[in-house]
């Protein structure tokens, strides 16, 4: 059978680095993937060597819009272990919480992108409107509901009000019973179980030499977090649990992003709890010449900074590696084998961004015929139609 | 017909009394929460011209201009809506105790020009060197430093001179009256080059 390839991007507007798939596919079954990346250079790392170490943070935050406290995090990290010097306690809890925050808001953005693209649009509805209730937090917490400019080496910029706290924890309690029932009517649905089970497997050896970050690793049963395997903030003061599964198809992906965010939840109101008091920064003028690296684990997995100084006080070099980096390949693990209807779903389930969805175009063998994303989202949702009609599930 | 269960008819019907989650901007207006990070606003009075939010904003949206023609030599001092980021890191370095600059809660900041709208500006007196008309710094700030060191400001002629010029017991005429460039000129507000010149110089 003539084989044709499949063009996917080569712009991926909401992650850290614009990508281009080639699937080869073999009537319906894809056959082998081709990734490119590096389309979109927006020279970050120089812009932030132009910057002062205090004014870097912000070029940082922009990075990406929902990872706005992860790569901050890991940057205020290098720069302090350059120095080296321990932050505040109550800075490192005002830290811990920001980031779990953003966590949550990031699992439910792809949970329920990840609902819509399997034609579960009142799980997307649901999901997303839960999503706002975190924004608002963030907003009440930080100012803003992305963009929360609070970190800085040394500390952070804004202190918590306490009197915002009692608002807080409602909101957040209050996002507890839906997501139950979602979680319920998600993870018990039949239909979701002959979607996602099975597909786009990543084994737990493929995983590690794949180097796979974040929840694409624990679903494949890796525990590997930064937050356990190095703590940093408050998470070595907090009890909460990794979330491991050993499958390593979509729907563990899933499994391990839902039940991160009750985790997310109660490492949010424990660090609420505990919030000790004191100074939130260090005011900290000079930066002396030598080289820090800072890790996070952000909701895709393990964020990496390195940051030289040479005495000044703006960053001789700043490396940034995101999750996205590494998750990539794995592509190669998965995909291979399955079908052009799920590949949009295997292709989204290692990172909240759906955006190459939207810039996906399809060409025959002859170039004439054409599929945007629409028509990929389309033969997804008609998958689950036609599974839910075979079940008998009206 | 499949009937709706218990719960779905108590989420329907709690749906039409209560309407849609999505608010009705913008014929209701949005009011965010107190604490968001809106467009910075300058408050005249409490500002004193001294350009550290110039200096720290990380993405150059504070600027400053200074009109020494005239007789009344003054800064202009802009912020440009545009460019902000809503950072508050001009807040946070303010000298007048972090009230000069303040982030309100307006967001709505949309404008049709961009040469003409983009921008709020305030005005400062700005404080001259008599000799040289070089500019010194805004006389708010001259004020300000010698409230906040005291009997230290007696080292300082031209920070001795301006506190008593706002309080009116320096006699302009005898001061204007002494133009010989040399020993007597000390009693003037001088920027640092004219009075090292003036303390220094054989004239």
């Amino acid at each position: 059978m003539a084989r044709s390839v499949i063009p996917i991007g080569p712009w991926h507007p909401l992650q850290e680095e614009p990508e281009f798939f080639s699937l080869t596919v073999d009537g319906e079954t894809v056959v082998d993937i081709d990734v490119s990346i590096g389309y979109n250079h927006r020279g970050i790392e120089k812009l932030s060597e132009r910057k002062s170490f205090d004014q870097s943070s912000f070029v940082i935050e922009r990075i990406c819009g929902i990872c706005s406290t992860s790569h901050p995090f890991a940057y205020t990290r290098a720069v302090e272990d350059i120095i080296p010097v321990e932050v505040p306690d109550r800075a490192k809890y005002i830290r811990t919480i920001v980031a779990e925050l953003e966590r949550i808001h990031s699992h439910l953005l792809w949970f329920g992108l990840a609902g819509h693209f399997l034609g579960y649009n009142t799980v997307y509805h649901w999901v997303w409107k839960l999503r706002e209730e975190i924004l608002d937090v963030c907003e009440i917490l930080t100012g803003n509901r992305n963009n929360y400019a609070i970190f800085k080496p040394g500390g952070v910029r804004r202190d918590f009000k306490p009197d915002d706290f009692p608002l807080v924890l409602k909101k957040i309690d209050g996002i507890i019973p839906t997501l139950n029932r979602l979680k319920k009517a998600v993870l018990d649905d039949p239909v979701l179980h002959a979607r996602l089970k099975g597909i786009g497997i990543l084994t737990k050896e493929e995983a590690i030499d794949y180097c796979a970050l974040g929840p694409t690793s624990r679903a494949s049963g890796v525990a590997r977090d930064v937050r356990k395997d190095a703590p940093y903030g408050a998470y070595d003061r907090i009890d909460w649990d990794m979330i491991v599964t050993e499958n390593g198809d979509v729907f563990d992906k899933v499994v391990v992003r839902v039940l991160e965010v009750y985790e997310s939840i109660k490492i949010i109101k424990a660090c609420i709890r505990d919030l000790p008091g004191g100074e939130i920064d260090l005011n900290i003028k000079d930066i002396p010449p030598g080289e820090g690296i800072g890790a996070h684990e952000a909701p895709r997995g393990e964020t990496f900074h390195y940051v030289r100084s040479d005495g000044t006080n703006r960053p001789a070099r700043h490396k940034v590696r995101a999750p996205t980096f590494m998750n990539l390949p794995t592509y190669k693990a998965t995909v291979i084998g399955e079908t052009i209807s799920d590949a949009t779903i295997i292709l989204a389930a290692i990172d909240p961004c759906y955006c190459c969805t939207e810039r996906m175009a399809v060409r025959d063998v002859k170039g004439k015929k054409m599929y945007g994303g629409q028509d990929l989202v389309r033969l997804s949702q008609e998958k689950t139609a036609k599974i839910k009609r075979e079940m008998g599930i009206p | 017909m499949k009937l709706p269960k218990a719960r779905e008819l108590v989420e329907a019907i709690k749906a039409l009394i209560t309407g849609p989650y999505t608010s009705k901007f913008p014929y209701k207006p949005h009011v965010p929460y107190s604490s968001f990070r809106g467009q910075p606003k300058y408050d005249p009075d409490k500002c004193v011209g001294c350009l550290a939010c110039e200096q720290v904003c990380p993405v150059e949206a504070i600027g400053h201009q200074d009109v020494t023609e005239g007789d009344e030599p003054k800064r202009i001092m802009f912020h440009y809506t545009d460019t902000c980021i809503f950072c508050g890191t001009c807040e946070l370095a303010c000298i007048a105790d972090n009230q000069g600059i303040k982030l309100s809660n307006d967001w709505e900041l949309s404008f049709f020009d961009r040469k003409a709208e983009s921008f709020e500006t305030i005005e400062k007196e700005l404080q001259l060197c008599e000799m040289c008309g070089e500019v010194i710094a805004c006389k708010d700030h001259l004020r300000w430093i010698v409230e906040r060191i005291g009997e230290l400001a007696f080292s300082s002629p031209t920070l001795y001179y301006s506190k008593l010029r706002e309080l009116g017991v320096v006699d302009e005429n005898i001061v204007s009256a002494l133009r010989d460039s040399g020993r007597s000129d000390r009693f003037k507000i001088l920027c640092a080059r004219c009075r090292r010149e003036t303390t220094l110089t054989t004239k």
